[in-house]
């Protein structure tokens, strides 16, 4: 007698998933489509793309870092004022104390994993929800932030920077985009194919479970905390380089946009999950759609009526597909 | 046949080009006017102003002082008041709606003689305060608020207003000559700020009179959304219109999100014109990327500001206007306003002394 192998079994393709997971990717698609039917021969152009594509690093580094806190079910709300202080700690060290501006990116970088470090020793050690300990440090900071800069904007930060970061282009489109492309790529092999990945996903869905499985909660929590703040201050950085300048107030308008990306971003390719293709792809949907949209002249009001309403109504329409189930991001 | 065709081509173009010279004239005049060192001209008679002040109060309210701009106009307003000698108080805060209610609860309750709202608070948003104030006898004031074209809310006594319109006639002549006499100009306001339409009306009527023809193009971003709407706003206009060859966001601080627009638009050589004389901008001249700003004196604004109060508090005539001077500040100048460049430097000193005498502090 042998033993007969049994035929292999492919699962059924889930079309309603696949069609949730690129439901996203075709309004993009659409919206293209039909900004290249409204405004002829000027929208679907090199140059077009070139330019939205080029313009919105700083808040995909900055939504990128906040996934990694979001994913382990934590809220990082001082990712803004970090970016804000990075931007000026590179124009106050650079121009006003004259260090060379390798020096002033590595001690914002540092500055930004060091406020990550204390966002997680006092949620972790106190047991303090992340929301109030990220708000508060983030307030802080930006006291410092008007301290160190005495209120003034700054500018005259090194070219070497400004090059480095929109001015240096491969393929027509700004060295700012490529930085925030690679980034989201490494995260995402990060988030889907190592093992710190992987627990970062454990902690996010059910600490307790994680933590009985023998991951060290605690640790992943903290790490994904200073790593958001060290690339938050990664966006200040590509902010400074990005104005040749930096001031103490207009970069905390981000905030918002940022977690609105990164929450648009978890209804798609991985829907469910904050996920660093979805949010990608959630910015440049939100870009292109305020670049025809001002292309055809719109008045500003339209704009946040197309920002909010888009997220609101993409996030609705993902759980009419998933039947209104709770949503449990992470 | 041919000469006849000349002479008909002639008598079309030629007052064409007579039109073009003229604005070039007058707009080189408006230039002109605002490229010298200020003289000192007072905007009033002479007055005994510590006698009349000595026992008079003043609280001032700005709109925040996170900004260095009204930091430094609150700055001149103490010293004009330490120099006269009546107590002058500035209720520091960070820009909230509670804190200027409280600014005048305050006020009233201390029993001041004025309340004055500073750098563009504006006081419609604070009516039934301000009014509580009126009814407890105080007077009411704005300072660096309205443009010199616009009328001042029912309950405010008198305003210190700005030469916003003027400001945008500058802007509009030094587009079209800065352009040859072919100005396709992109205009970027904020709307919810309260003097942007008469400016913004005074760059486009300008703009329309030296050239009917020429195309411009307005965009509206809130200030709160400077950081995330004027780089967008940039470049899809210059998707939109490739012609576009100067661009003059209307306040200063607007430019270092313009700046980033052109870069990754591949526009750096269009030309960037503004107001304010904010120092960093005036820093950006010096390096290139900005070519002109509107400069205007805060301490010379600050004196003038207390002047007006003064008046008020001892029933004189108010001046309708600051009276402030602006200047022009390009490649050409920018070293004066100092390196790195300040709030009051490349101005002169003038004002001091005339305010001193005006006043009568001088004996």
């Amino acid at each position: 007698m042998t033993a007969t192998p049994l035929p292999a079994v492919r699962a059924p393709i889930d079309w309603k998933l696949q069609a949730e997971r690129f439901a996203l990717l075709a309004a993009w698609a659409a919206l293209i489509g039909l900004f290249a039917v409204l405004i002829p021969g000027t929208f679907l152009t090199w140059r077009t793309f070139s330019s939205i594509l080029g313009s919105q690093a700083v808040l995909v580094v900055l939504a990128l870092g906040l996934l990694l806190p979001l994913t382990a079910g934590d809220f990082d709300l001082s990712a803004a004022s970090v970016l804000v202080f990075s931007a000026m700690f590179v124009a106050v060290s650079n121009v006003t104390w004259g260090w060379p501006i390798g020096l002033s990116l590595l001690g914002a970088l540092a500055t930004g994993a060091i406020v990550g470090a204390l966002n997680a020793w006092f949620i972790l050690f106190f047991r303090i929800h992340s929301l109030i300990v990220t708000l508060g440090l983030g307030t802080f900071l930006n006291g410092m932030t008007l301290w160190l800069s005495g209120s003034q904007t700054i500018s005259g930060i090194s070219m070497t920077l400004v090059d480095a970061v929109v001015i240096t282009r491969i393929l027509g489109i700004p060295a700012a985009f490529w930085y925030g492309l690679a980034l989201c790529l490494v995260l995402w092999y990060a988030l889907e194919w190592s093992m710190a990945g992987r627990r970062l996903l454990f902690v996010g869905r059910g600490r307790e479970v994680a933590r009985l499985n023998g991951i060290s909660v605690d640790r992943t929590r903290a790490a994904a905390l200073i790593l958001s703040g060290a690339l938050s201050a990664l966006a200040g950085v590509l902010y400074a380089g990005m104005t040749g300048s930096a001031d103490p107030v207009s970069g905390q308008g981000l905030l918002l946009p940022a977690f609105a990306a990164a929450f648009l971003g978890a209804t798609a390719i991985y829907p469910g999950r904050f996920n660093p293709l979805g949010t990608l792809l959630s910015v440049y949907f939100l870009i292109t759609g305020i670049t025809g949209l001002s292309m055809l002249g719109a008045a500003a009001h339209v704009q946040s009526l197309f920002y909010g309403g888009a997220l609101v109504v993409a996030v609705a329409l993902s759980q009419l597909v998933r039947k209104r189930q709770p949503q449990n991001f992470g | 046949m041919n000469t006849r065709l000349c002479a008909a081509t002639a008598l079309l173009i030629l007052p064409a080009q007579a039109a073009l010279s003229d604005a070039k004239v007058d707009a080189q005049a408006v230039l002109d006017a605002h490229r010298v060192v200020p003289d000192f001209a007072p905007q009033g008679e002479p007055f005994d102003a510590q006698a009349c002040m000595a026992d008079k109060k003043v609280f001032s309210i700005p709109i925040t002082m996170i900004v260095p701009f009204v930091v430094e106009l609150e700055r001149a307003m103490t010293r004009a008041a330490e120099e006269v000698g009546f107590e002058y108080t500035v209720w520091e805060n960070q820009g909230t709606s509670d804190a200027w209610i409280q600014g005048v609860n305050q006020a009233i309750s201390q029993g001041y003689d004025l309340v004055d709202v500073t750098g563009g608070l504006n006081p419609a948003v604070l009516g039934p305060q301000l009014q509580e104030a009126k009814a407890a006898g105080m007077k009411v004031t704005t300072t660096h608020l309205y443009d010199d074209t616009q009328t001042q809310e029912a309950f405010v006594d008198a305003s210190a207003k700005v030469p916003f319109s003027t400001a945008g006639e500058i802007l509009a002549s030094w587009a079209y000559l800065e352009t040859g006499g072919a100005p396709n100009v992109l205009i970027i306001g904020s709307d919810e700020v309260l003097p942007t339409g008469p400016f913004v009306q005074s760059i486009q009527d300008t703009l329309a009179a030296y050239c009917p023809d020429c195309k411009q193009t307005y965009i509206n971003v809130p200030v709160t959304e400077w950081a995330t709407k004027i780089q967008s706003g940039v470049q899809s206009a210059l998707l939109a219109d490739p012609t576009i060859n100067y661009i003059l966001p209307i306040y200063d601080s607007m430019s270092q999100f313009v700046v980033p627009a052109l870069r990754i638009a591949g526009a750096t050589d269009l030309g960037i014109a503004s107001f304010n004389g904010t120092p960093f901008v005036l820093d950006m001249i010096r390096e290139g990327t900005v070519q002109m700003n509107i400069g205007e004196s805060l301490g010379w604004a600050g004196y003038a500001a207390i002047d007006a109060q003064m008046r008020l508090l001892c029933g004189l005539p108010v001046p309708e206007s600051l009276g402030i001077p602006l200047l022009i500040f390009d490649a050409d100048n920018v070293e004066t306003a100092g390196v790195p460049a300040d709030f009051d430097s490349g101005y002169g000193d003038e004002h001091l002394a005339g305010f001193r005498a005006l006043w009568m502090l001088e004996n």
